[in-house]
């Protein structure tokens, strides 16, 4: 299968170390370091503390005026990538995607939102257009015409790495044959002022394996890969600059925000990689280190490579100190820089390592230096225990990737808290900080079954995650969970390892909005006093899926698709993924939304809100597991596909991808996410009838946000409706979602 | 001066959301995290903010709380010895 063997084709980098590939390498081969005392926003506390900031002006630099700052970061990288790997996507139809992980997403410019409301008393909604983690993904898809799959992946600071590994998955199973892939992370007072919380920030900029090294420096910054399957270069006649030659992902399932002391996750992570590369460890020329300068990571890490490298350890650095630590965005600036190593053919340096620390015995590179490299590693490892681990090969080498098994999925259980839609009566006017949100959608009826600890620390949208992950698992033999209020009676056959190997992948359109809002809107209105760091850990989006990791056990792939109203289908496409590819037994796919008084009082104000469209919320989490494996499941998954839509809209065109990817006989119902709001209500009517027509039959029209309300995780309560017909009337089902910014997914459910 | 363990212990609680406890029913010399009240490293940060707001004690290195933070006695009295007169 070397045809189909990721290859990378283009480079694009914007950081604090420069711009531009050539720029950069400069920077990292110098060991200089790109850290400055911050000017971006005011920060009365923490101001003079050096950071990793971008001073470019980025609008001269031609990017898109109407989007994030994220957004033009990764606009930026992505240009330089496309220019780099001389592609046009014209020729690529719907097989040329994009996926990306971003953590910050827009939060630097939903700031200023709060900001003026706090401090001026005024609401000024326009800066949240492009809050989204994956505005990025849209914009950058609609800038240079992307139509196939496009994803954003919010697992904090591994992001990058595990957009880098899912691409690669997409172009070995077939699915698309070239992927923009990387990550853009902008700096945001809510990160600035949440790792201070956390005491986690060197005053003197990070010192990585150092042994007086304070904690981290934050940084910002964008990187994109061209990655496409071997024949696609070939064919093209592209320069092949590196392979990606393995990845592995994991989870610690251990804390939120601490990695795990002998750094099990990162050895699991390390290890999954090198058996997908088809390498021993011995065959690692150098590692670049996540590294990021805190007590914990450093010695955790340096714990797994002992472990995975049996105490002989490859040469390994850490860059963090030169861009510092771009989250979401870094995995991808460390994989620019490990492709870069390669071509070099030379070592980078630590800088800000001076003096062994006894609790690590190991000392990183120190200057830059040649020596061969045929294969190197890159480790990213995020909150929640995230991990993951990517391989570069040179170009010359032959690949022994893994590839992915095509299997029968099934539902083993489905766990569902909703529907709570939220009447226009309960919306009162924008509210002021300090004031509860008016809705009444926000008691779990379930939450007794959590511990004091769970409901005392965890947010509403985690809770939810965490009951509807135990409920879908409650199918008898697979019982991992303590509690038992599930109404579904299975028996597991066949041979199923014990403990179950278990990959989450639960997505999230907006994340925990109460946390995030009430640890920004506290920052602002106490101009960074009395933080509250128990907060900050649930504003990130895989917050509830590293919750349900830990409440699980489950150590396999951690992810958190946020996609608009595709997360759902982007949560499954994850899950399956992972099944194919033999890295889990059981998945457990799922999505998750919250309203909160923001939300609510923005709508209100953009008129999406009227007595027939109304905001919702709820989790919907499902157990896949091959087929086979479990005597009586609910449903069968057979198909799963994710594209981006043309404008203007085309229902007939939508129909043939439907039709390419579906055998319409198989299918009575069409699901579709009508009924929200209005914009999407002739599409969906439109596919439906070009599908009747097309099939020759009537298909019956479903719709669900009249049950659920309009939220961005509502098409896994359609996915859940789909299951239940599935099972309850033996009809195929046809879930059809389109989001408002291009996305658009189908999954069909068979009995 | 000495400050009551009685207020210190109400304070925690509030502060870090503590279900079903009441001050009398935790010990002044049991430990707080691990095994005691099972509190962990981000209820120790939000215990540094504690001694911040009501305390006026500034901790920039969590090393430096981690003696204090062992039971409600040595807070107590790390908060006497620490306060700003």
């Amino acid at each position: 299968m070397a045809a189909r063997s990721p290859v990378i084709t283009g480079l694009g980098i914007v950081s604090a170390a420069g711009f531009g590939t050539a720029e950069v390498w400069r920077t990292v081969a110098a060991g200089a370091s790109g850290l400055k005392p911050l000017t971006l926003f005011q920060s009365p506390r923490y101001g003079q503390i050096p950071v990793g900031e971008i001073q470019r002006d980025l609008i001269a630099l031609g990017v898109p005026t109407r989007s994030s700052r994220s957004d033009k970061l990764g606009w930026l990288a992505a240009r330089e990538a496309i220019a780099d790997a001389k592609i046009n996507f014209q020729n690529c139809g719907d097989r040329a995607g994009i996926l990306l992980g971003t953590s910050v997403g827009g939060s630097y410019d939903s700031e200023l939102f709060l900001a003026t409301l706090i401090k001026r008393g005024k609401m000024r909604a326009r800066p949240t257009r492009f809050h989204e983690c994956s505005t990025t993904v849209d914009l950058i898809a609609e800038s240079f015409g992307l139509f196939g799959p496009g994803m954003a992946i919010a697992t904090a600071c591994s992001s990058s790495a595990l957009a880098i590994a899912q691409a690669a998955e997409m172009i070995l199973s077939g699915e698309t044959d070239v992927m923009l892939a990387g990550g853009a992370d902008s700096l945001s007072r809510m990160t600035w002022g949440g790792f201070h919380s956390l005491l986690l920030v060197d005053a003197t900029g990070c010192r990585p394996f150092d042994v007086a090294r304070g904690g981290m420096s934050l940084g910002e910054g964008a990187a994109i890969l061209v990655l496409e399957s071997e024949e696609s270069a070939r064919r093209r006649g592209a320069k092949i600059l590196a392979r990606l030659s393995g990845w592995g992902m994991s989870c610690d399932a251990y804390h939120a925000t601490a990695p795990h002391p002998q750094g099990a996750g990162a050895t699991m992570a390390m290890q999954s990689a090198l058996r997908r590369a088809g390498l021993e460890p011995s065959a690692i020329d150098y590692v670049n280190a996540h590294g990021t300068g805190t007590r914990d990571n450093d010695v955790a890490e340096t714990i797994a490579l002992k472990t995975v490298f049996h105490n002989r350890v490859p040469p390994f650095s850490s860059t963090k100190r030169i861009f510092g630590h771009a989250l979401a965005a870094s995995g991808a600036m460390e994989a620019v820089v490990c492709v870069e190593a390669l071509r070099h053919q030379e070592l980078p340096p630590n800088p800000g390592f001076t003096k062994c620390d006894p609790a690590i015995g190991l000392e990183p590179v120190v200057e830059l230096r040649h020596a061969p490299l045929t294969h190197v590693m890159s480790n990213s490892f995020g909150f929640g225990g995230n991990n993951g681990v990517l391989i570069f090969s040179k170009a010359e080498t032959t690949p022994q990737t893994r590839v992915p098994k095509k299997i029968q999925v099934v539902v083993g259980g489905i766990g569902v808290i909703g529907p709570g839609a939220v009447t226009i009566k309960e919306i009162g006017a924008p509210l002021p900080p300090g004031k509860g949100p008016v809705h009444s959608c926000g008691v779990l009826k379930d939450a007794a079954m959590l511990t004091p600890n769970q409901r005392r620390r965890l947010s509403r949208l985690q809770q939810m995650a965490l009951i509807t992950a135990r409920k879908s698992l409650e199918f008898s033999g697979a019982g991992v969970s303590p509690a038992s209020c599930g109404n579904f009676a299975g028996e597991l056959t066949g041979k199923m390892p014990v403990p179950l190997r278990i990959a989450v992948a639960i997505g999230t359109g907006l994340g925990c909005l109460e946390d995030a809002g009430a640890f920004i809107e506290n920052l602002v209105a106490k101009d960074e006093r009395e933080p509250m760091p128990a907060r900050f850990p649930n504003s990130v989006h895989n917050s509830p899926a590293g919750q349900v990791a830990i409440d699980q056990s489950a150590r396999g792939m951690n992810s958190a698709p946020t996609v608009g109203e595709i997360t759902f289908e982007c949560a499954l496409w994850q899950g399956i993924s992972q099944l194919a590819n033999d890295e889990a037994d059981c998945a457990l796919a799922g999505a998750a939304d919250e309203t909160d008084k923001y939300l609510l009082s923005i709508g209100q104000r953009w008129g999406a809100w009227d007595d027939k469209i109304m905001p919702g919320e709820g989790a919907v989490v499902a157990s896949l597991l091959p087929a086979g494996k479990i005597a009586s499941p609910l449903a069968r998954v057979t198909v799963v596909k994710l594209g981006r839509y043309r404008k203007p809209f085309d229902a007939a065109r939508e129909a043939e991808w439907i039709a390419a990817a579906v055998d319409l006989s198989k299918v009575e119902v069409f699901m579709s996410g009508a009924k929200g709001f209005r914009q999407l209500e002739p599409m969906y009517e439109s596919v439906a009838a070009a599908l009747s027509e097309r099939a020759g039959k009537k298909l019956a029209h479903q719709t669900y946000k009249q049950l659920c309300g309009e939220f961005h995780a509502a098409s896994a309560f359609g996915f859940s409706l789909a299951v239940k017909l599935a099972h309850e009337k033996n009809c195929g089902v046809l879930l059809y979602t389109l989001s408002q910014r291009g996305a658009k997914a189908l999954c069909l459910v068979q009995p | 001066m000495q400050i009551s363990t009685h207020e210190l212990k109400s304070k925690i609680i509030e502060s870090l959301k503590l279900q079903d406890i009441t001050p009398e029913q935790i010990d002044d010399d049991a430990p707080l995290f691990g095994t005691g009240l099972g509190l962990d490293s981000i209820d120790a940060l939000e215990l540094v903010v504690l001694l911040e707001k009501d305390y006026g004690i500034v901790i920039k290195d969590i090393e430096e709380g981690r003696p204090a933070f062992r039971s409600v006695q040595t807070l107590a009295d790390f908060i006497a010895a620490k306060r700003p007169q």
